[in-house]
């Protein structure tokens, strides 16, 4: 038996998206579908070539090499298919893409990130191109991406049919991102990658390995954009600066509610501080010229969180001014409540609450047990017992995530006087 | 100790999708399943692909496998076990029952 060599993690994912990439580019983009199952079948292949003991020494050239003659077959099969309907000989013309020369993984260049860029088209749906980007970009699987982003199956379907058929109409292909045009679509690259890390990182909802997997790919291509000519830039830099932030504090934090609960009780020193100095390198990188993106305030708030030594000697002034910017960029009910819990900790519960009540019911998704997760921290921090059980109850009854419906019920044992506050005098 | 030649069959009918992680998995579980039985691996043999070619008497040549059951060829690998009962064992831990494909297990005759 030969030696195994390990591969390294999420080879397959990653490689999925490179050879499905490299392989439009040869093909062209209204071959995308016949490029995805190329890759899937050679990986197939793969499987059971190398599940015997025999991991290549380029297996990634082993897969585009195969993956390719695959697609090639296909092509000239349905081409001669094509030709034999029509009555016509076969001819010239039927050797697609033979003189190709093999391009092994090193040489892959940013076919990756020019599929991202067809993927953010204007004219595809953004939520649609975001579930297309996630399964030939980033090689997840439908079942992955629906666990992810908390939808259905069918809707993943649905969403991905939609992209496709938008370039199948449109006739898009990939192209340079060197055009003009390609920094207009920027903008809407960055969003979907910002959609991606927020998917897997602030969503309470479900608990699961491949949330976190999201905040990877959203690293990945957040770095892969910022080091490309066409998105490097302050606001990807910015961008990048505050993914790295939060995806350094990700392993200390229970979940998103208690991230905003129980900021006080994390493990600062179990913080992956390799990424809050990246983090750091990329903010710095971000504060050139005079544009104050999103991400520029919101990399500076989570960057507030970092640099502090405890929730004490938080900066909450500062952050509450951070979060007043923000809310005229761009408003929207979940900056108000974290702009409340910053405003209750440095400027009392009171005017945390009244800024929250004022947000109109309609505004408000649902069901989002954070919302109320906060009204009964701040009302119980208020004094006001029995407001703060109400809402603790609401979002105990709207909340699907174990771990924080565990610190909702301790919350709620302690206001009913069934469970003594260990945590408020630090014993723990 | 005996010699016994393990065929993989794959599942012809068509299953969903593995993702390409659920696939990196599944290849970690191969290399987990030979490494649960050192020095039982002879030889780890080798995938076959998935097309060929059927010889029958007359010399008449088909394209395509002998596909004769639910099944398909998909490889093969030498054991080496001190009676069946370890060599059915150590078929049963192997993954590809994940994927709803089988292992035939034949001794060798000993005549070469």
């Amino acid at each position: 038996m030969t030696e195994q060599s390990p591969l390294v993690e999420h080879f397959f994912r990653h490689e999925y998206g490179r050879l499905v990439a490299v392989l439009v580019r040869t093909l062209g983009a209204r071959h995308l579908e016949l490029a995805e199952d190329s890759v899937q079948e050679a990986m197939r292949r793969a499987l059971r070539s190398w599940g015997l003991g025999r991991v290549p020494d380029q297996p990634a050239a082993w897969l585009l090499q195969v993956a390719r003659r695959l697609a090639v077959d296909q092509l000239r099969r349905a081409r001669l298919h094509h030709r034999f309907l029509a009555g016509q000989p076969p001819g010239a013309g039927d050797e697609i893409a033979e003189a190709e020369p093999v391009q092994l993984a090193g040489e892959i260049g940013d076919e990756p990130l020019r599929l991202l860029f067809l993927c953010c088209h204007p004219e595809i749906p953004a939520e649609s191109g975001v579930a297309l980007a996630l399964k030939t970009v980033a090689g997840f699987g439908t079942r992955e991406i629906a666990t992810a982003l908390l939808v259905p199956e069918t809707t993943v379907q649905k969403r991905i049919e939609r992209a496709r058929v938008k370039l199948r109409e449109l006739a898009l292909e990939l192209e340079p991102l060197h055009h003009p045009w390609m920094k207009r679509r920027l903008d809407a690259v960055r969003a979907a990658i910002y959609l991606l890390f927020n998917e897997g990182y602030l969503s309470a909802r479900a608990e699961s390995p491949i949330r976190q997997d999201l905040c990877d790919e959203a690293l990945r291509l957040a770095r892969l954009l910022s080091r490309h000519l066409v998105g490097n830039d302050p606001e990807t830099h910015a961008m990048a600066a505050l993914i790295c932030f939060h995806a350094a504090r990700a392993a200390a934090r229970v979940d998103s509610a208690g991230a905003l609960i129980l900021l006080g009780e994390q493990d600062r020193s179990a913080w992956n501080w390799e990424l809050v100095r990246e983090g750091m390198d990329w903010m710095a990188r971000s504060a050139v010229g005079d544009a104050l993106s999103r991400y520029h305030l919101e990399a500076a708030i989570a960057w507030e969180h970092c640099r502090a030594t405890s929730t004490e000697a938080t900066d909450w002034e500062q952050i509450v001014q951070l979060y007043e910017h923000l809310a005229s960029q761009v408003g929207g009910p979940a900056i108000e409540l974290n702009r409340a819990v910053a405003e209750s900790r440095c400027r009392g519960p009171q005017a945390a609450l009244q800024r929250l009540l004022a947000v109109p019911a309609k505004s408000l998704p649902e069901p989002w047990p954070l919302w109320h997760a906060v009204l009964g921290q701040l009302h119980w921090q208020a004094g006001k017992r029995a407001a703060a059980i109400r809402h603790f109850e609401q979002a105990l009854d709207v909340s699907e995530s174990p771990a924080e419906k565990q610190i909702i019920s301790s919350r709620l044992a302690i206001l009913r006087g069934t469970a003594s506050p260990s945590w408020l005098d630090g014993s723990d | 100790m005996a010699k016994f030649l393990f065929i993989y069959r794959d599942p012809v009918e068509p299953r969903p999708q593995p993702s390409p992680e659920e696939m990196q998995q599944f290849l970690a579980l191969w290399g987990q399943w030979f490494e649960k039985f050192p020095g039982a691996v002879v030889d780890g043999g080798d995938a076959l692909q998935p097309t060929g070619r059927v010889v029958k008497p007359g010399g008449i040549v088909s394209d395509g496998p002998y596909v004769e059951a639910k099944e398909m060829l998909g490889g093969y690998s030498v054991i080496e076990a001190p009676d069946y009962d370890r060599a059915v064992a150590i078929a049963r831990a192997c993954p590809i029952a994940m994927v709803g494909g089988a292992v035939e297990i034949r001794e060798f005759a000993g005549f070469a």
